[in-house]
């Protein structure tokens, strides 16, 4: 954060420009893109799938800015970015497997997941 | 400074305790003006409204009876049955203005009631946790009457490990096993029931070391100006800050965490049958026992099926009809605080390593006339926006309950659960930032020492980024 130098097109882009640093710009990003995001609830009847994808577009754009300027994973050592991505396989089980895949999981558990139940209830 | 720390003496300690003094003294004075006299007044104003509602929904329902007991009666002529419902159409218009006038006066009470009673409650504990911070390590022997040069004893290669972060975590599981009767004894307490002060105990302990670790914890790290800190001698993090490295494992626990009330989140939202859904035609299914969806949804008088999330009472084109640009400002203005606070304490950061700084021109210089000036003030405008996170938290929270959702519905549930959660890390990042700041103000920060403001900023931009996700999913979506 703030400590090593990162070197990439968005530094190359917006680094010195108007005489401001990476950070002021990935502020600025961050702000614009936070306006579309609340922007977009405003517009009415444009479809779902539309609003899902300016959502998951912008909740990107800004966790990259945030985690790779704010939190500077661009430029410090790579064992920082693969702590940060370690929970990933469990974040993506988790939501494949809980979220999205059982909307029953709660009321009708298959047999298999709940074994000797009755007996467990009736003893 | 001496030796290979700063020189810490009570005075210091004690400017702590004057702090808290000044915090409370603030929580009253807010508390006095809004949650008091502003709230007073609109209370006055609700009184009024619901008076004139009550006045309203009588003539009207006087005017409906009238109008049907002359359609009925076969004397009414046709001029005298069209002035009688003229006049109901009349008084409908005045009684949902009325009504509507009632909801704007009660919302706009709750907004300066909670606002203050918040601001106080926030100062309270900001006031306890500077007050107990200071006295805790001023009421002991100052180092120079223990004839040592340091903490360290002046020896540059002593690490700067603690033992104050185990310290803390048992009194934090000590106060939350006892959490359930700190509760119970707390409610009965404020509601003049029964109570015994033997149940407070196990919490009270908890709290007692609680603030010892924490307290142990600041005279650690006060002193510290950089020389010290331990380095990882082994993979997978060799030569890298071993603080550092905790922090980013810390992080990776939260993130798991937050992806345990996202998926919660996302398991009970495929099943739900919301107006959005209804809409893409995903639970058209359900026996709606005559009712169209638009009737269900407008009316507010929903099917046992239907679920209404926190997004249709906030969104403008929500289920409930509540929303509009007012509801969602409290959670856009949040979403814009919290990524000017990100980057407040990027400000802080740089304004610290910079090895040849120079004060801004303008008003802007006056305000910050020295690095040190510079670095503190950054810390505290990240403070002041983190406090105003957690005001129009609370202040939409009370909107949404007396708007009637409340943490009894599944929906309500997941959605206090998930953002009451990061709340709480928003908060307990605050009490951090408050001895960030007291830091900045008394032994300061410098390219050394900087990795204090590096290390919770990591911590606060992972509260930002968990709020990305958030926001869009409960509130947008």
């Amino acid at each position: 954060m703030g400590e090593h130098e990162a070197s990439g097109i968005f530094e190359k882009t917006f680094d010195g420009l108007l005489g401001q640093d990476i950070y002021f710009w990935n502020f600025i990003i961050l702000m614009v893109f936070t306006l579309a995001e609340v922007g977009a609830v405003f517009f009415v009847g444009i479809p779902l799938t539309a609003v899902w994808a300016i959502l998951i577009g912008v909740g990107i754009v800004k966790g990259y800015g945030i985690a790779a300027y704010f939190m500077h994973l661009k430029g410090d050592p790579r064992i920082y970015t693969r702590t940060a991505l370690f929970p990933v396989l469990f974040v993506v089980l988790m939501i494949w497997g809980i979220g999205l895949s059982n909307p029953d999981g709660v009321d009708a558990l298959p047999g298999w997941c709940k074994p000797d139940w009755d007996y467990a209830n009736t003893r | 400074m001496s030796g290979g720390e700063a020189h810490v003496d009570n005075s210091i300690w004690m400017r702590a305790v004057v702090i808290g003094g000044v915090f409370l003294a603030i929580g009253v004075l807010a508390f006095a003006t809004m949650g008091v006299g502003v709230a007073n007044v609109k209370h006055h104003d609700y009184e009024d409204a619901q008076h004139d509602y009550e006045e309203a929904k009588d003539l009207y329902y006087t005017a409906k009876d009238a109008y049907t007991a002359a359609a009925a009666d076969e004397n009414t002529t046709a001029t005298e049955l069209s002035a009688l419902e003229d006049e109901k159409t009349t008084l409908k218009k005045a009684y949902d203005d009325a009504h509507h006038h009632e909801i704007e006066a009660h919302l706009s009470y709750l907004t300066w009631r909670t606002a203050g009673v918040t601001i106080l409650l926030m100062c309270i504990t900001y006031a306890a946790f500077m007050a107990l911070g200071g006295f805790v390590n001023s009421v002991q022997p100052s180092e120079d009457d223990g004839h040592q040069e340091s903490h360290y004893g002046g020896d540059d290669h002593e690490h700067h490990g603690s033992a104050s972060p185990i310290v803390f975590a048992l009194g934090l599981m000590l106060f939350l096993m006892g959490y359930p009767k700190f509760q119970e004894v707390l409610g009965n307490m404020l509601s003049g029931a029964d109570f015994a002060l033997g149940d407070l105990s196990m919490s009270m302990l908890g709290l007692t070391i609680v603030t010892i670790g924490i307290a142990n914890w600041w005279r650690e790290d006060l002193p510290f100006i950089g020389n010290g800190e331990q380095i990882a001698t082994s993979a997978p993090f060799e030569g890298q800050h071993i603080r550092k490295a905790g922090l980013w494992v810390f992080i990776m626990s939260e993130i798991m965490v937050f992806a345990t009330f996202f998926s919660s989140y996302l398991r009970m939202r495929t099943g739900w049958c919301t107006k959005w859904s209804w809409d893409e035609g995903t639970c058209r299914e359900l026996d709606l026992d005559g009712n169209g969806v638009t009737d269900v949804f407008a009316s507010h008088e929903l099917h046992p099926d239907f679920v209404m999330t926190a997004s249709d009472y906030l969104r403008p084109d929500g289920a409930a009809g509540t929303g509009d640009f007012w509801t969602m400002l409290p959670g856009a203005v949040n979403t814009f605080a919290l990524i000017i606070s990100s980057y407040t304490i990027v400000l802080a950061l740089k304004t610290a390593k910079a090895k040849n700084w120079e004060a801004p021109k303008g008003a802007l210089g006056k305000l910050m006339p020295t690095q040190k000036a510079a670095i503190r003030n950054y810390l505290f405008a990240t403070f002041l926006l983190g406090s105003l996170f957690i005001v129009l938290k609370l202040i939409e929270w009370s909107h949404l309950v007396a708007e009637g959702f409340t943490i009894g519905s599944q929906a309500g549930s997941i959605f206090f659960i998930s953002t009451g959660a990061h709340g709480v890390h928003v908060f307990v990042g605050l009490l951090v930032m408050l001895y960030l700041v007291f830091k900045a103000d008394t032994v300061g920060y410098d390219e050394k020492n900087a990795q204090g403001i590096e290390y919770f900023g990591l911590y606060w931009h992972f509260v930002d980024l968990a709020w990305v996700v958030i926001f869009p999913a409960f509130y947008l979506y």
